[in-house]
């Protein structure tokens, strides 16, 4: 018995063997054919999107319109984690397609692992617009192309608004706080807010206070020169006593799900929520007679003027091992041409910011794209922090729950996260 | 030799699984241990020995410890809950009644969906606003307030434990039953000849003979429990705070989340050997117990 035993664990020691022989070393793989020279050879590209085919479809239409020869090996996975997780899996057994997608989430894994083609020198990017640049660049070389932006706020119910006497749209915190202390005595849920990201309560009060002051801050930060006790504990404080103490934001809030919170703002049960564009279709398809606007989180400080949260889109990248650069090139060039650009807002519904494009903004992201967007009033932390986005992020939704049920004080939230970039830096 | 060569043959037929256990257990398990004596990221593939740099962090770590205290709670929570409710049940429908066979079905179903599916519909039932469902009833029949259930760092943890004990109740009612139709019915025959009671042929008679069910249930209940991730994951997504993060989930999220794979190894290595041990002690005492009884 002994015997067969040793023969066993012979046998899975020679299988592992050979399985970790099979890991080491494989760069060329996938595709077949070479160069790719000739406009009229048959080519296939592989994309893995971002948006699903629905939303590409008239991209991809046009494009194979306009170069009948290529076709697409079309695959989606959906933002961000799930996107993120597989992409990350294709690049590390190189399998990953010749066009993928960078996201504020994974750009410095992609840049740094050296992924992604450089596109800084290529004619179409001088349709991308130079605030879209640094998110997708590293050492003045940008990697993706982007040809959208977006923006979110707080959506407001209009008609609660009326009932409760709130007159006019919040202009200052102070207004804001007493808009929401008027709603609940009138018996309506002011806010609601699930507490599962850096919010965009948050976000706008950080550009308020901090950003407006100290423009450079996020990148003193991560060179060492600012903490977060400098530039959050004034936010957190001000979240804390004016929404958390006056049972404006509650702890119970942490159990909702994005999709019921949208639900209840359609059916007018809550006034506000902090939303983007994205949820703009299902408000009016879920109550088509809702009558709603979007306005910036109102700022404390009165010289800081009001912040949406916003960033870039995602960009557009090509795999630095393709074997169809140039059809790929064709593809990014596509996109920035005024046919692609309208093709994608068509599918997308994306709010196109770029160079020479006149785009379509719904009525109630007006003010979030010219106000916000356009004069670049809107702060990510998740593009305008530099590294370990992913880790700060997770310790910020864990510091702000904790916060929102008395466990930490603001000093030991924005400590917490001190204590995690140091940890990341040093890791 | 002849005797040789038939083993030989027997072994042929465990080779197929050998290989698919090697490949989908053994290799990713060595392949973790080794990386965790390295600072892997996850995207760039070349990496540097670091020593034992990752093993000296773990447990530093704030949310690996919460984890911890998490996990062994909700893994000895849940392990006593469904015993104690699953032998009862056991028993009951072991008697024999007309609709017995639709009643174990209708027990055994909530194991058959995977957990993840069933705290979806669980975070519909519980959602913490007054029109979620259970919120909805209470008012209704009651006129209570809205509650918490997944929000608040006791009542979250509680549910957790319910649900998984909703869940895995009826499964593990069907192992004891299967166990209880092999005990003699001459043994309860005589009891009853002796004028035993119910409830004392349950106790001298069916709970020993169900003892060596009892170790098996336990030891799949405790590693099963030490292991969770689905449930509390999409019940609560590990809050509010750290409150509900599974070791499992810091795992996840210190290497995928946080690109550090080697810290996460070098935790899923330990996290092994910790489960190992809980599961070698927990086989060797019940065993021991099996004989003491019987």
């Amino acid at each position: 018995m002994k015997k067969w035993a040793g023969l066993s664990m012979a046998l899975v020691l020679a299988i592992t063997l050979v399985l970790s022989g099979c890991g080491g070393n494989n760069a060329e793989s996938g595709g077949e054919g070479s160069g790719g020279q000739s406009a009229d050879k048959k080519v296939k590209l592989s994309i893995l999107s971002w948006n699903n085919e629905k939303e590409m479809k008239p991209v991809l239409d046009g494009f194979t319109e306009k170069y009948p020869n290529i076709t697409f090996d079309f695959q989606t996975a959906p933002p961000v984690k799930d996107y993120i997780a597989k992409l990350q899996t294709m690049l590390l057994s190189d399998t990953a397609t010749d066009l993928f997608i960078i996201a504020a989430e994974n750009r410095n894994e992609i840049i740094d692992g050296g992924y992604a083609l450089d596109l800084t020198n290529e004619d179409f990017m001088s349709v991308m617009i130079d605030g879209n640049k640094p998110m997708l660049s590293k050492d003045g070389k940008t990697y993706a192309f982007t040809q959208t932006g977006w923006a979110g706020g707080l959506f407001y119910n209009k008609d609660l608004f009326a009932k409760a006497g709130v007159e006019g749209v919040p202009q200052t915190w102070d207004q804001f706080i007493d808009a929401s202390l008027k709603l609940k005595e009138a018996g309506i849920i002011p806010l609601y807010d699930n507490m599962q990201d850096v919010t965009t309560i948050h976000n706008g009060l950080f550009g308020n206070m901090t950003l407006t002051a100290n423009p450079e801050f996020d990148t003193k930060l991560f060179e060492d020169q600012a903490t977060f006790a400098e530039g959050w504990t004034e936010v957190f404080k001000i979240w804390k006593e004016d929404l958390i103490d006056n049972k404006i934001l509650t702890p119970d809030m942490i159990g909702l799900t994005g999709d019921q919170i949208v639900n209840e703002f359609a059916l007018g049960k809550v006034a506000m929520f902090p939303g983007g564009p994205w949820n703009i279709n299902t408000l009016e398809e879920t109550n088509p007679e809702l009558n709603f606007g979007m306005m910036a989180i109102p700022g404390p400080n009165e010289a800081g003027g009001n912040y949406f949260a916003g960033a870039p889109g995602v960009g557009f990248a090509i795999n630095s091992k393709t074997k169809y650069k140039e059809e790929s090139l064709l593809f990014l060039q596509y996109l920035a041409s005024p046919e692609g650009l309208k093709a994608f807002e068509t599918g997308t519904g994306a709010l196109i910011t770029a160079n020479g494009f006149e785009g379509t903004v719904h009525p109630v992201m007006e003010s979030a794209y010219n106000d916000g967007l356009m004069k670049s009033k809107v702060y990510l932390p998740m593009v305008s922090w530099s590294r370990h986005q992913e880790a700060l992020r997770g310790q910020f939704v864990v510091s702000i729950q904790d916060l929102s049920f008395g466990k930490i004080t603001p000093e030991q939230a924005t400590e917490a996260l001190d204590k995690k970039l140091k940890e990341m830096e040093n890791k | 030799m002849g005797k040789l060569l038939r083993q030989m043959k027997f072994q042929l037929f465990l080779l197929p699984i050998l290989l698919i256990y090697t490949l989908f257990s053994i290799y990713p398990l060595l392949k973790s241990v080794l990386l965790s004596f390295t600072n892997f990221d996850g995207y760039v593939k070349t990496y540097d020995f670091v020593g034992l740099n990752n093993y000296m962090k773990i447990f530093t770590d704030d949310a690996l410890v919460s984890g911890i205290s998490f996990t062994l709670l909700f893994a000895f929570a849940s392990t006593i809950l469904i015993t104690v409710l699953a032998i009862p049940l056991a028993i009951m429908l072991d008697q024999n009644f007309w609709s017995k066979n639709v009643h174990r079905a209708i027990f055994f179903f909530p194991s058959i969906p995977s957990g993840l599916l069933l705290a979806y519909i669980w975070g519909f039932i519980l959602a913490p606003i007054s029109s979620g469902v259970l919120n909805g009833v209470l008012e209704a029949l009651f006129g209570m307030g809205p509650q918490p259930w997944t929000s608040d760092p006791v009542l979250a943890k509680a549910s957790t434990i319910v649900i998984t004990a909703w869940a895995a109740t009826g499964w593990h009612a069907v192992l004891y039953l299967a166990f209880l139709q092999s005990i003699s019915k001459d043994y309860y025959e005589a009891a009853a000849i002796d004028g035993a009671t119910r409830w004392q042929q349950i106790r001298l008679i069916t709970l020993p003979l169900l003892a060596p069910a009892m170790t098996i249930s336990v030891m799949l209940l405790l590693t099963g429990g030490l292991k969770v991730f689905e449930i509390p994951f999409a019940l609560t997504r590990g809050g509010p705070g750290f409150e509900t993060h599974t070791i499992t989930q810091v795992i996840v999220l210190r290497g995928i989340s946080e690109t550090q794979y080697g810290l996460a190894s070098a935790m899923s290595v330990v996290f092994f050997l910790i489960v190992l041990a809980i599961a070698i002690f927990q086989v060797k005492f019940m065993q021991k117990r099996e004989e003491r009884i019987q």
